[in-house]
């Protein structure tokens, strides 16, 4: 993620969250944080506990970013914000919570024998899947399950996220009814993901398990003879198992109702 | 496999679809997934941290070795880079990356005090990682990146709020402190649950060959044999190795040592020379009534005592001076008392310090900075005093001082004084690659002392060939301390790598 790219995210944050923009440059940008967003992004809960509890006025904070440091000969000027640091960090996570269930209705344009259009409903759930053991590798699928036939499609995401959608239906469509109840439909993309989950490849977690017992062996060896083991023994074993021992985890990124032209 | 499915997603939609809404905006739902996509760590194998540590120019070597340690060693290592290669920026790089990757949230770092500040910045400013000193009061549960001196950590209370805390790894810089198994730290870093672990040194091994045997043993028990194997397969004496090469190989298999030739970087030259100076013949009578003291009296016998002694009178009057004093205190007899207030009186009378006029020498030849290092307070005062008065300025610096006290120090080195003069201790946490003149005054039994102190000079920023001297004077203890160096110097060569030169060949 370049200058440029930072500069647009936080630009169409700041507008999407309703914090006001003062000024925007194209490398800086100073926004007048609401009261949310500042408890969000700014990492002071004792200030908001405060104000909290003593009925004082709030005053959430104005900031100045910096994306490109290279157009600036001051940079105490405001606080220079770029990937990987923790403020932009902050955001990505605001943005996350901001944006995890939506609805979205597909627009279309008025028939021309006054006919209104029909649109069917989705759910779509976009998962993140994590392989840990010593190592880490991630993968996403973002599933969506028609929710009057039951069919599931791969890739929901990519195949909607250029359509021209609205938070709210227009007047002219009529959305189908839900055959499969949207909690039901959940429930079937989740035992997909976990079909999936099972038939991928685990040599990973296999290798893991060799790593682990080569280790095992080593740290026997080192106690060997010794009748009664030391803690310390126990401690280097437990260590072996946490690093070692292979887990999956699901987390369910974030997903929404579609209501689209079938 | 258990799969963990740890998210309120399903509820909160569920109550969302019921009372429809609220819902969140699509732009940020859009964005929210771009994030996720973005950061998505596709690859068992390869680094993710350097995309995100745009604040930092990370060299082949670093990247190489934190690949190394995450890919080959499974996340337990020694970084032993020779002194300057960036062996904290490794240690960063890998904890950045398995914090990225999920699978270290705490994270326990132990330093030297003296280093303590200068990590919490490292980390903090170049990788973004949230890092706090230890104090007496803070509250460890709070914080997930800790930074502590060993000195603290090793001590109640604070050893017990440690091992309270479930830390996913552990960093232990200048690990060389840890040689020795039978001290209170190894102790308790031995009890301590390492899942993740780094050792930082660049002389892992010391003094001798069991050295490395109780550092890999802290970091994986049992990978060089345990004790009884060990003594029996790799050391007949302490000195000389029989299955050399097969224990080079088995300590490589957790060992990263970068060499700055092998670093790809072009780095200036050491020259060292070794300096012989000549007694004058008042220094040499002193020097032999010292060294017939052990047939004086049994006050004298202790072979370090006299060690001591005779490398002080190598250094200056004044170390001696200290020591024979506390000695009188001891002294008994009229012979004994006799004996050694004639050495201290021929010791004030002497006029001239051999070592120290060539110090001068060598000093106003170069008419360059020069940094000398000396292991004797009492020399140390004694050689800015000497060096006053032949108009040359100088600074001097030592391990206690804080660390403005040290920034102060560094910049009078720096823009006033054309001479620095630093006690043993000092040699950590300085850097001077602006002076490339260094005088080993005195030469400790270590030969890994005289690489740290190099170090000080000889890293990345240095421009300029960096000469060595070391000051040995002839026919007294130090040409038996020089010849020990070169045997430890040759144990670790067979056993940890080649080392970049320290004596003169």
């Amino acid at each position: 993620m370049f200058a440029p790219q930072v500069h647009e995210y936080l630009r169409t944050f700041f507008h999407e969250t309703n914090c006001e923009i003062e000024s925007d440059e194209g490398y800086m940008l100073t926004v007048q944080l609401t009261i949310d967003i500042d408890k969000k992004i700014m990492n002071r809960p004792f200030y908001w506990q405060y104000i909290e509890t003593t009925g004082s006025p709030p005053n959430p904070a104005r900031l100045t970013l910096i994306t490109d440091r290279s157009k600036i000969d001051n940079p105490f000027m405001g606080e220079i914000i770029h990937f990987g640091s923790r403020r932009l960090n902050q955001i990505f996570k605001a943005t996350k919570e901001l944006g995890a269930f939506v609805q979205m209705y597909e627009k279309v344009q008025q028939a021309e024998n006054g006919n209104r259009s029909t649109l069917t409903p989705y759910l779509c759930v976009n998962y993140k899947i994590s392989y840990y053991c010593d190592q880490t590798k991630e993968k996403m699928y973002s599933l969506g399950i028609n929710l009057v036939n039951g069919n599931i499609h791969d890739d929901f995401h990519e195949s909607v996220c250029n359509l021209n959608l609205t938070n709210e239906p227009t007047e002219n469509i009529y959305c189908l009814p839900y055959i499969i109840k949207p909690h039901r439909g959940l429930e079937r993309l989740d035992e997909m993901i976990q079909s999936i989950v099972q038939n991928d490849d685990h040599s990973w977690a296999q290798e893991a398990k060799m790593r682990w017992e080569k280790e095992q062996e080593v740290l026997d060896y080192f106690y060997e003879g010794v009748e009664e083991k030391p803690e310390s023994y126990e401690i280097e074993k437990k260590a072996l198992e946490e690093r070692f021992n292979p887990r999956i985890k699901v987390e369910i990124i974030n997903g929404g109702l579609f209501y689209l032209k079938s | 496999m258990n799969i963990e499915r740890p998210t309120n997603w399903r509820e909160d939609f569920n109550r969302r679809f019921e009372e429809n809404g609220p819902w969140d905006s699509w732009s940020l739902y859009k964005m929210s997934y771009e994030i996720e996509k973005m950061n998505l760590i596709p690859e068992f194998s390869g680094l993710q941290a350097p995309k995100f540590l745009t604040n930092l120019q990370i060299l082949p070597h670093q990247l190489e070795a934190a690949k190394t340690v995450i890919e080959k060693m499974n996340g337990k290592a020694i970084l032993g880079d020779e002194v300057g290669l960036g062996k904290t920026i490794e240690a960063g790089l890998i904890l950045k990356e398995y914090m990225i990757r999920g699978l270290v949230k705490k994270a326990l770092i132990l330093v030297p005090a003296s280093l303590q500040n200068q990590w919490v910045t490292e980390l903090n400013v170049r990788f973004f990682i949230p890092a706090i000193p230890y104090r007496k009061n803070t509250p460890l549960d709070h914080y997930d990146v800790v930074i502590m001196s060993m000195d603290t950590a090793k001590k109640s209370p604070h050893r017990e709020k440690i091992y309270e805390q479930d830390y996913d790894m552990i960093i232990i810089d200048e690990a060389h402190k840890l040689k020795n198994h039978k001290t209170q730290i190894y102790e308790f870093v031995q009890s301590l649950k390492k899942k993740f672990c780094l050792l930082l040194t660049a002389t892992p091994i010391q003094n001798d060959v069991f050295e490395i045997f109780y550092l890999v043993s802290l970091l994986k028990p049992g990978h060089l044999g345990n004790f009884e194997t060990f003594q029996s397969s790799f050391s007949a004496t302490k000195h000389s190795l029989k299955e050399e090469k097969y224990l080079k190989e088995l300590v490589n298999q957790v060992m990263v040592r970068n060499r700055r030739q092998d670093t790809g970087i072009e780095w200036t030259n050491r020259k060292v020379q070794t300096i012989p100076v000549h007694f004058t013949e008042e220094e040499r009578e002193v020097y032999d009534m010292l060294y017939n003291l052990k047939n004086v009296s049994s006050v004298f016998s202790s072979s370090f005592t006299m060690v001591t002694l005779l490398k002080e009178m190598c250094s200056s009057k004044e170390a001696t001076y200290l020591t024979l004093k506390k000695m009188l205190e001891k002294c008994i007899t009229k012979e004994e008392i006799d004996y050694i207030e004639e050495i201290i009186n021929k010791l004030m009378y002497l006029e001239v310090n051999s070592k120290a006029e060539k110090v001068l020498e060598i000093v106003e030849q170069c008419n360059e900075k020069v940094l000398i290092f000396t292991e004797y307070r009492a020399t140390q005062a004694y050689l800015q005093w000497y060096l006053n008065t032949k108009g040359i300025s100088s600074v001097l610096f030592n391990g206690k001082f804080s660390k403005s006290k040290r920034d102060w120090v560094k910049q009078l080195f720096r823009e006033r004084d054309q001479v620095l003069i630093a006690t043993e201790s000092g040699g950590e946490g300085i850097n001077l690659q602006f002076c490339h003149h260094v005088i080993n005054y005195d030469l400790p039994w270590n030969p890994m002392k005289i690489e740290q102190r190099i170090g000080r000079v000889h890293r990345l920023g240095q421009e300029e060939d960096v000469h060595i001297y070391n000051l040995a004077i002839e026919n007294t203890i130090e040409q038996k301390i020089l010849d020990l160096l070169g045997d430890k110097i040759n144990v670790f060569e067979k056993v940890v790598g080649d080392l970049d030169d320290i004596l003169a060949t």
